[in-house]
């Protein structure tokens, strides 16, 4: 479904991505690791368009996106729920989810998902008229989630989900972003610093390093390995 | 007795010219309020609307009460596609994504810009229009409503000047349906969505540019219906905008930024303060209150009285 | 070194002669006027140049300090009779004590909340002048040796000759503020004032400096235009056109450049003069247009100004392929004994640090203690607090509880700038350079703030190019460099100060493998020479060759402290990085 071969982007005169190749396929759940400053924003960024490839293909059912503007990519079915949550703050949670809903299709099943959202994630129910700013991080992050998939995706990507929250409240996150993988037909393509959360539920994985792919494989493959521990601790 | 009636009626004059003080910093609330753009020419598309209004009112041969606010409503429309333009051709690369997140924010550009825009619009239109002061001329202009007399020696009179009283009317109207438009409407919820973070909303599917570049359309638009207003009674030159400039930036800081009804409260209070304080302090010196009174807001409550996030990330 | 093109004194000579020497084929008293005018804004354009040009802070109410100066010598020379002799130089004080009195409260403001605060000043002192009765002001016109002591010349010829004098003074100031620390300071407060403000610099102080200065050449440009037109309007002076004029010439000639506001003067004004003389009559208005069309076009096409542009089309940066470039050259790694001393002393003392944002503690209870000459590294997961730590070390924010002891004083609360005087030095992630100015300009900033003398200044500044190996690229000019040797530069700035602890905020993010060697051993030279570094990094395999100790932070706390490999034993820590499955899954 999504098929990127041999990228390169730059970012800021650096080379941020080397040569990188990643697939996912329909329904599939597959997590990117790889310490702080791999690369793996940038991949995302990559494939939305806000940041642009040089070099490469990004396939998207069979059409390669590479040129395509990043506001239309968006209504392809990628869905793109930020680094550090993004949500709009000065909505309201409602409104939030609303302005999720972009596409005709997203719009026509827009009470249905938001029931949906609410059943995944009750929080966000209860809060629903007040300010996105005023949520805690967690609820943030169910928010922007919650956002993602009031478009109708084909493929949810999450980007560091675990970022500054607590340990606790990650757990809940993973839970759920499980649950949606099992009780949907989304696949998802997770970013993660967070190594063993990341692997336990995904098909595949990707270990990233300094730009470039440094290993990849089903999750006991890499949990076994000793690429993953050098590349985090550097022993 | 004298004292009191002098008050009630700078009160009422305050409320009268205070809401189209307030329709005019709405305006200006969608594009530095909303979306943090500079647009020093916002005082020029304020004029613009006051000249539209007028000829529309001449050719369309329009009468009765409502005349000159068809005329000012319908001028907005001008307006709208001046900002367009404005926006299309030269704001682009300083607005939105592509200085978002840059030091200052593409302000530096934004106010030069718009300072050029400014001179060529209102010496534009001394060259197209001349320097010859202009008014809508309704026979409304110089009727007022009588209110009184009041109290026991029937010595308390009120006149409301029935132009003033309709434009106020209208004022209201437009301010609400704005207020309505973008808090309610989808449209609106997508402005507001690329104006707060134009990354996510990138991420979202929402063309930044294209929201952006509503959203100052109808920014201008708002405020040259003011204009349009402020013609209906109150003569008007090529730099007037000028005048108003600071008004409109003092109103939208002391309401609030981010808020839609918060730059028409701000509006409204300077208008107040201007008349209050026609009481006692000379003619030359009252415009001198409202930069005063600018100067303090931000320099003591840069957050206005109904700001939402002052700093964004 | 004092070639035609650098010395200041021949190029004032030489545009004195030729304008002056231009000026009297004029006959007609009109052009003569236009001619005595362009010298006058283009000191205004100068004015506004010394401080929104470097300072960055826009300003559209230079008309206060040209109207202050022109209603002084008005005032005086019409209530008391004085002559503009001492009219001028009062206006010029009056400018610059106005500009003490505006740049104070109004410096907390930033951008456009700035720009809109400095256009209420001109227009309040508008109203007022209005209020008091000066409308119009007229200076009596005198003959004679009377009119001699008050500047008022038969000869229109000798008004030119007093503007090109005193357009001679503000240049000669402008070059000389350029020239010094004095601009250099602004420079590097205007790219990034949390970066000059770690290197020492104290932004206010220099603000009000500039301010004060600008102010002053304003008003005394101000005060001569009152001689010479003698009617002042509070419009006129005080009018939205005065400023946008300043600004204009100098946008349009060249921001931050010396002779920019002169030829934006020289070029704008004849050519609206002439539109005005022609056409103005028939097309009111058209002037104020083609200003407007000018400032648009600018600002798409040259937004550093015309002088600018040209100078980067003529001399483009080509390499020369015969002249090898110079190479950045490492210091060689001392040989045998690369052993660090580390005495026992500590040098950087942290009890007790904690800071909240809304609730959330960011960094939390943390303590440790960093010895001479020893190299700390600090690590932990992203979001773990690090470069809040750094933050609070280097003063950006104030620490909520805790104590931390440098040099025996307590840093907390300490400003930024007085943090580095005390001999801690910061690196910053983004390295942004002055791109126009040379390797040297950018390094010596870092030295001010220990070294009064300019020469000195330099001098530290070489040393510190030779300790990272960029001596051969002094002279280059900064936009020319790779990210290495930006990086290598940046370090340099900071180096120049001579700090006695430098903290170096991941200074390997993004390089490739070669450029990391390079810089690991710059930083092991660094440290083998007796330098204290306390540093934040990722790559961990660099890290681990680097450091004597590490610190591990997570969620804003302590995890662990000690030797390299100790440490990333240590299960807490593993944890920390991949999960706690994996502390379970784990085969060792």
């Amino acid at each position: 479904m999504l098929q990127i071969e041999g990228l390169h982007t730059s970012y800021g005169g650096l080379k941020a991505l080397v040569d990188v190749s990643v697939k996912v396929d329909e329904n599939q759940f597959v997590a990117i690791v790889g310490p702080n400053g791999a690369g793996k924003s940038t991949l995302f960024k990559s494939i939305s368009g806000t940041v642009q490839a040089h070099k490469g293909r990004i396939l998207w059912e069979g059409q390669d996106i590479l040129q395509m503007r990043a506001s239309h990519r968006a209504l392809l079915g990628i869905a793109h729920v930020p680094e550090g949550r993004q949500v709009f703050k000065e909505l309201s949670v409602y409104e939030n989810l609303e302005v999720g809903a972009q596409t005709p299709k997203a719009q026509k099943e827009m009470s249905h998902n938001l029931e949906q959202i609410y059943a995944l994630f009750p929080i966000l129910k209860e809060r629903s008229t007040q300010l996105a700013g005023t949520l805690s991080g967690g609820e943030q992050q169910m928010l922007a989630i919650g956002r993602g998939l009031m478009s109708a995706p084909k493929l949810l990507m999450l980007d560091e989900p675990s970022m500054g929250l607590a340990p606790k409240v990650t757990d809940i996150i993973f839970e759920r972003i499980q649950e949606i993988h099992r009780d949907t037909r989304i696949a998802i393509l997770l970013v993660e610093q967070r190594v063993a959360e990341a692997l336990s539920p995904c098909n595949y994985g990707y270990v990233l390093r300094s730009g470039q792919v440094a290993m990849e494989g089903s999750p006991d493959t890499l949990t076994r390995g000793d690429e993953m521990r050098a590349a985090y601790l550097g022993i | 007795m004298i004292a009191l009636e002098n008050f009630l009626q700078s009160l009422i004059a305050g409320v009268l010219i205070g809401s189209l003080y307030g329709l005019m910093c709405v305006g200006l609330g969608l594009i530095f309020g909303l979306m943090r753009v500079i647009n020093f020419a916002q005082g020029e598309f304020f004029m613009l609307g006051m000249y539209g209004a007028f000829y529309l009112f001449g050719w369309m041969g329009l009468s009765g009460i409502m005349g000159p606010l068809l005329a000012a409503v319908l001028s907005a429309g001008f307006s709208f596609a001046m900002g367009w333009g404005v926006h299309r051709f030269l704001l682009s690369n300083s607005t939105g994504r592509a200085v978002a997140g840059t030091e200052g924010d593409g302000h530096y550009q934004q106010l030069i810009l718009t300072l050029g825009v400014s001179l060529v619009l209102a010496n534009g239109a001394l060259l197209v229009f001349g320097n010859l002061p202009l008014s809508i001329r309704t026979p409304y202009a110089s009727q007022a409503w009588e209110l009184g007399p009041l109290a026991d020696d029937g010595m308390l009179m009120f006149f409301f000047n029935q132009a003033r009283v309709m434009a106020l009317v209208a004022a209201v109207v437009v301010t609400m349906a704005t207020y309505l438009f973008i808090s309610r409407s989808r449209l609106g919820k997508t402005l507001r969505a690329a104006a707060d973070n134009p990354d996510a909303a990138t991420y979202m599917g929402i063309d930044v540019e294209r929201a952006h570049r509503i959203s100052f359309s109808l920014g201008v638009a708002i405020t040259a219906i003011a204009g349009g207003l402020v013609a209906s009674y109150y003569p008007f030159q090529p730099y007037i905008g000028l005048e108003f400039v600071v008004i409109m930036y003092a109103g939208v800081v002391l309401g609030g930024l981010g808020s839609i009804m918060g730059p028409f409260w701000g509006g409204l209070i300077i208008g107040l303060v201007q008349q209050l304080s026609a009481l006692f302090l000379p003619m030359q010196l009252q415009n001198g209150t409202i930069f005063v009174l600018f100067l303090l807001v931000i320099l003591f409550r840069p957050q206005g009285l109904f700001g939402k996030n002052v700093e964004r990330v | 070194m004092q070639s035609l093109r650098h010395n200041i004194y021949t190029q004032l000579a030489l545009f004195s002669v030729l304008y002056l020497g231009a000026a009297l084929f004029v006959d007609d008293n009109y052009f003569r006027f236009v001619l005595s005018t362009v010298p006058i804004w283009a000191v205004m354009g100068i004015s506004w140049n010394i401080f929104s040009g470097y300072t960055g802070l826009v300003s559209f109410g230079h008309a206060a300090f040209f109207g202050i100066g022109a209603y002084t010598v008005v005032i005086l020379s019409l209530n008391f009779d004085v002559s503009p002799v001492i009219g001028i130089p009062l206006g010029c004080l009056g400018g610059l004590i106005a500009g003490v009195l505006i740049g104070y409260p109004t410096f907390r403001l930033k951008g456009v909340y700035f720009a809109l605060a400095m256009l209420a000043y001109p227009l309040t002192l508008l109203y007022i002048f209005e209020w008091l009765g000066y409308q119009e002001p007229t200076i009596p016109m005198r003959t004679g040796a009377e009119g001699l002591w008050h500047m008022q010349f038969e000869n229109p010829y000798y008004n030119i000759v007093v503007s090109v004098a005193i357009m001679c003074l503000a240049v000669w100031v402008s070059h000389k503020i350029h020239s010094s620390r004095f601009g250099l300071s602004l420079t590097a407060i205007k790219q990034n004032e949390a970066a000059a403000e770690s290197a020492g610099l104290d932004s206010t102080k220099w603000k009000l400096r500039s301010i004060m200065v600008s102010g002053a050449l304003a008003g005394l440009a101000g005060g001569w235009y009152a001689a010479l037109v003698l009617v002042v309007t509070p419009n006129s002076v005080f009018g939205m056109l005065t400023s946008s004029q300043a600004m204009i010439v100098t946008l349009f000639g060249g921001v931050s450049t010396v002779w920019g506001p002169v030829i934006g003067s020289l070029v704008l004004i004849p050519t609206s003069e002439i539109i005005q003389a022609t056409v103005g009559e028939k097309l009111h208005g058209i002037h104020g247009v083609l200003l407007g069309v000018a400032i648009i076009l600018m600002m798409i096409f040259a937004p550093d100004g015309i002088l600018t542009k040209l100078k980067s089309l003529v001399f483009k940066q080509r390499k020369d392929p015969n002249e090898q470039a110079p190479q950045v050259t490492p210091p060689a790694t001392a040989s045998g004994d690369s052993k660090r001393r580390i005495s026992d002393e500590v040098m950087l003392d942290v009890r007790g640090i904690s800071v909240s944002f809304g609730g959330l503690k960011a960094v939390s209870d943390v303590t440790f203690q960093v010895h001479k000459g020893e190299v700390l590294g600090i690590i932990g997961p992203n979001g773990a607090g690090k470069t809040t730590l750094f933050n609070l070390l280097n003063g950006f924010i104030p620490a909520t509880a805790g104590e931390i002891t440098f040099a025996n004083t307590n840093l907390v609360g300490l400003k930024p700038n007085q943090v580095c005087r005390l001999g801690v030095g910061r690196t910053f992630q983004v390295a942004r350079s002055f791109s126009r100015l040379t390797v040297l300009d950018n390094v010596v900033v870092g030295a001010f703030a220990k070294d009064d003398d300019d020469d000195v200044a330099r001098q530290h500044a070489m040393e510190a190019l030779e300790l990272v190996g960029m001596a051969g690229h002094a002279q280059t000019l900064a936009g020319g460099l790779n990210s290495l040797e930006l990086r290598l530069m940046e370090l340099a700035r900071v180096l120049a100060g001579r700090p006695e602890l430098l903290l170096m905020d991941e200074t390997l993010a993004g390089l490739g493998a070669e450029e990391v060697e390079v810089m690991l051993s710059t930083i092991t030279n660094l440290a083998n020479q007796g330098q204290s570094i306390v540093i934040i990094e990722h790559t961990m395999q660099a890290m681990v060759r680097l450091v004597d100790r590490f610190i591990v932070l997570n969620h804003g706390t302590v995890l662990a402290t000690g030797e390299p490999t100790t440490v990333m034993k240590d299960p807490a820590v593993v944890e920390a990085y991949l999960g706690k499955k994996w502390v379970n899954n784990a085969t060792d």
